[in-house]
């Protein structure tokens, strides 16, 4: 019979995709269904209709229940399944281990982070900006007495134009003019007003070179004009409220006032920059354009695409040789790429305290190797915990488990221990990051998007390195025997796996050791530059900034000097160990000779001594004129003059033809005012009688804060208003050492971490082998062995390897340090006293750690070990 | 009671099975709540609905003949559990309980 159904077919398509997703068992009633109900659409409705309705239902099946569950049914995945089920069992069999196992990866990992989001950090400087691999500073070496260079980072006004006219390989160049310890007194009205430090002036070409991101305005307009200002977001809120301030006016107050308009608001400034600035105005010297003397100005350019930086550094000792024809020697002009300055230029007179690239290889070298150390604990405590494992491998090697099975499971294992290590991790080094945002100059976090991202690229190398690590062990316990594993006899693969345990071990105790060292000669070098004598009193000087708005100085210090606890006060131009000017000495050679602008109390209030000749003396006024300096010894020597010259007048300076005479009126001890790493340089003092910068104020105090008010309140007195900021000359010192400072505060950390993975790791084995010579140690007890030589025995094993460590990693670290040390003028001594302790501490450690765990099984009853057999 | 819980569709899928007793297959029970209760639906819905109740154990099914109708695909015929009574009579329960704990006062509707 023929009837409709043979010559209806629903759509072939549907019945294909539902075949596709269907499950099995409810396909054939389910197709039955809809089949029957085709039918019965057919015979109402079109063919084209009923297709669709077909399609309608069979879509409609798309629902959870009748989905085909492919995963669920694989034996792959139920074996994969039971991997983690075992892994999971076996982390919680095994407390202590695990607990070590992921305390060690997490804190090693931990550290790793933490080094690498920091180094991520100090290599991104700058690179912000558009085309930052086309910026450039352009810098001139000064040349010193002595006739060495003095790398420095400024340069006359006049050469950003000369550059930008002569070359054509520049395509924009602008100046940067920062504020050199000046204070700006700037608000919208009277009423508002705040002292500004961050104001930075420049060209109408700072934004062709430079890529700040606008908020508001545009950069071409930005500056385009003397009296437009661009201020960063959180001034505009600042000073206004609002950001859109386009328009609105702030004046500078000074002598003069300057009223500006705002022309653009930019973001803040990213911490990633070398420079930093809150307002942008127009330069507004005269005669600077043509200027070659003034060397306080920073030249940038930005060069054309597809420069030949080589090239155009050989062009530019010709070009300043045309420019300055004036000159006898021309000091090296070179040329840096923005993004190396933070890192790479250490001159004098950068715009900020830069990082330092060898610091950065110390870092990066430290958190591979704490890395190191924990991923050598994890394989260590692995292979060992492996070869108790062995009867389970044999059990389930008779059931049946392939090789390759057995490398899944364990590899299974190793994963789970590290996805957990890397979570600890993050967790330990976002704490890391809370407590150290001191030490690291910045704010930093996990939960920042590019650093999750970096967690995240880091997670996924530490899985990929996780398997890595894992298959060792995983190889090596799948390839024992089934007979011998299940006897759980240990073949000699076991004793090799012993041997590269032993191995390890030394490798982390010779990091261990090379790190404790160095952090002792990293704090022995800073405790040597803290305490050393710095050649003057620099304890409890108070310095007080804007001491230029005081009208009369004279009477400020008569009436500072009537407070008991203030034993001298003193005004002078600059800052010894922060700033102080330069010029050049002496004639036909000239000295470079650093030097600050002070009153006759100065020498005095310093303490620093005179050797030879006299103070400056306020009765007589020519001292106060012409080339009359007290000198330290090295600008003494520099200049070719003995004591015998000191009093009598020597050709000083060179005016064109004409020679003016100086005197060199006394002589002072030499004394530091740079960092420790360069020689002491000459240094001058010079007397004038006009107003000073920088108030100076020798306390003989106890109670600080009580003086301190006292001087707070004559300072109101005299002080037409501005604010009273002071801070203390050792503080300008500290921070001449911020590096070395940041180094061993971040090298303290990471070595106590080291050494600790080191010690949980030597604890760890330790506590395995004493538990597999359980029964070995209980009859040798039985037989009449003592506690103690028993433990001894145990104990001395350990300590051998320590002791091998440290053979080879007291003479690398003598090497590595003494390198480091070179780096200084003045450096503290290597004395056998650092690798005295560096070698008594970790054998020390290490016989706790191990003597206490053999200590204690030598004391268990042997009856307890002994009874199983 | 959890135990008993039916949603509102599933109650009437159960109920049209025990309506089509012996006959009660995808379409059948499709057929007779769209034209019992004018609604439409879908083979999805109700097959999931079916399934649901086979896994609570309101349902039992068996596959029976194979028709020339159904392109040689067997049917898979519902019926009842026990548990699946229970759970309407349960379900019916309560709502009587509910219905006779209204007041009268509330179905007083006036004009005001």
């Amino acid at each position: 019979m023929k009837d409709s159904s043979s010559t209806y077919q629903p759509p072939k398509a549907a019945d294909r995709f539902l075949r596709w997703f269907c499950r099995e068992e409810l396909l054939e009633e389910v197709k039955g269904d809809l089949f029957e109900y085709y039918l019965l659409e057919r015979k109402t409705k079109s063919e084209w209709r009923a297709g669709i309705s077909y399609w309608f239902h069979v879509l409609h099946f798309l629902r959870p229940f009748a989905l085909k569950r492919k995963i669920q049914d694989s034996n792959f995945n139920i074996m994969y399944k039971s991997y983690f089920k075992y892994a999971w069992r076996n982390m919680q069999k095994h407390r202590t281990n695990t607990l070590m196992n992921l305390l060690s990866l997490g804190v090693g990992m931990a550290c790793f982070i933490f080094i690498f989001i920091y180094i991520k950090g100090e290599l991104s400087y700058d690179k912000f900006h558009n085309d930052s691999d086309r910026i450039h500073r352009v810098v001139i070496d000064l040349f010193e007495s002595d006739g060495g260079i003095l790398p420095d980072a400024t340069t006359p006004p006049a050469l950003a134009i000369a550059l930008q006219r002569e070359l054509p390989e520049i395509a924009s160049s602008t100046r940067v003019f920062p504020k050199w310890g000046r204070k700006f007194l700037i608000g919208a009205n009277e009423d508002q007003q705040y002292f500004e430090e961050e104001l930075i002036q420049t060209d109408s070409s700072f934004f062709d070179v430079f890529s700040f991101p606008f908020i508001h305005g545009e950069p071409k307009t930005a500056l385009d004009a003397p009296d437009k200002m661009v201020l960063t977001r959180s001034m505009a809120l600042k000073y206004f409220g609002r950001e859109n301030v386009l328009g609105e006016t702030l004046t500078i107050y000074g002598s003069n006032n300057q009223v500006k308009r705002i022309s653009a608001v930019v973001e803040d400034v990213s911490e990633f920059s070398h420079f930093t600035f809150d307002f942008l105005t127009r330069l507004n010297f005269n005669n600077i354009d043509n200027n070659w003397g003034w060397w306080n100005y920073y030249t940038y350019v930005k060069v054309n695409q597809d420069t030949d930086m080589r090239a155009l550094g050989g062009k530019l000792l010709g070009f300043y040789e045309s420019a300055r024809p004036d000159q006898e020697r021309y000091a090296p002009i070179y040329t840096q790429a923005i993004t190396d300055i933070h890192l790479k230029s250490n001159l004098k007179w950068e715009l900020s305290v830069n990082g330092n690239m060898d610091n950065i290889y110390i870092f990066g070298a430290l958190g591979v190797f704490v890395l190191l150390i924990s991923c050598i604990n994890y394989l260590n405590l692995t292979i060992a915990d492996s070869l108790k494992r062995l009867k389970e491998i044999g059990v389930r090697k008779v059931f049946g488990a392939h090789k390759k099975s057995l490398i899944s499971q364990f590899l299974i294992e190793a994963l789970l221990t590290i996805i957990f290590a890397i979570v600890i991790g993050g967790v330990f080094a976002e704490a890391l990051f809370r407590n150290m945002g001191d030490v690291l100059g910045r704010n930093v976090s996990m939960l920042q998007v590019e650093n999750l991202q970096v967690f995240l690229l880091i997670g996924l190398t530490g899985v990929v390195f996780g398997i890595l690590a894992g298959l060792y062990p995983a190889l090596h316990m799948s390839s024992f025997k089934v007979a011998s594993a299940v006897k759980g006899i240990v073949s000699k693969s076991g004793r090799s796996a012993k041997g590269l345990r032993k191995t390890l071990l030394v490798i982390q105790f010779s990091i261990s050791t090379i790190m404790i060292v160095g952090t002792l000669v990293v704090f022995e070098q800073l405790k040597y530059v803290q305490n050393s004598d710095l050649g003057f009193e620099s304890e409890q000087v108070l310095i007080i900034e804007n001491s230029r708005r005081i009208s009369n100085q004279e009477t400020f210090k008569a009436e500072l000097e009537r407070i008991p606890a203030i034993s001298r006060a003193s005004v002078a131009d600059g800052i010894i160990g922060g700033l102080n000017w330069t010029m050049t000495v002496g004639t036909p050679n000239g000295v470079l000779m650093n030097y600050v602008v002070t009153d006759p109390d100065f020498i005095d209030a310093m303490g620093f001594e005179l050797l030879e000749g006299r103070n400056f003396d306020k009765e007589r006024p020519t001292d106060a004129q012409g080339g009359n300096l007290i000198v330290n010894k090295k600008a003494l020597s520099d200049l070719g003059l003995t004591m015998e010259d000191v009093g009598k007048p020597v050709p000083m300076f060179s005016n064109g033809d004409s020679i003016i005479n100086g005197t060199v009126l006394g002589v002072i001890e030499d004394f530091h005012f740079t960092d420790f790493k360069s020689e002491i340089k000459p240094f001058a003092f010079v007397y004038r009688t006009n107003t000073k910068d920088y108030s100076y104020i020798k306390l003989n105090s106890t109670n600080i804060g009580q003086t301190l008010t006292q001087i707070e309140e004559a300072w109101n007195v005299a002080s037409n208003g501005a604010p009273f900021e002071y801070y203390f000359l050792d503080e300008t010192y500290a921070s001449l050492h911020v590096q070395e400072e940041k180094l061993s505060n971040i090298l303290l950390y990471l070595t106590f971490l080291a050494v600790f993975i080191a010690f949980m790791g030597m604890f760890a084995i330790a506590n395995m082998t004493i538990k597999d010579r359980l029964k070995e140690i209980a009859v040798r007890k039985v037989l009449g062995a003592s506690v103690t030589g028993v433990s001894g025995m145990i104990t001395t094993k350990f300590l051998a390897l320590v002791l091998v460590a440290n053979i080879i990693a007291l003479p690398l670290s003598y090497y590595l340090m003494s390198e480091w040390l070179s780096g200084f003028a003045y450096r503290t001594d290597l004395g056998p006293l650092i690798f005295t302790l560096a070698l008594g501490s970790t054998l020390l450690v290490a016989w706790i750690t191990v003597g206490y765990q053999s200590v204690r099984a030598a004391l268990i009853n042997p009856i307890r070990n002994l009874r199983q057999d | 009671m959890k135990k008993y819980q039916l949603g509102e569709f599933e109650e009437i899928v159960l109920l049209t099975v025990g309506v089509l007793y012996g006959n009660a297959y995808g379409v059948s029970i499709k057929e007779e709540i769209e034209k019992r209760q004018k609604r439409k639906v879908s083979v999805g819905a109700l097959q999931s609905a079916l399934r649901r109740m086979e896994s609570k154990g309101f349902l039992d099914s068996e596959f029976g003949e194979s028709t020339k109708m159904r392109g040689g695909k067997r049917k898979r015929y519902f019926k009842i559990t026990a548990l699946g009574k229970k759970a309407l009579d349960y379900n019916m329960q309560t709502r009587l309980d509910l219905w006779n704990q209204i007041p009268d006062v509330a179905f007083e509707f006036k004009l005001c």
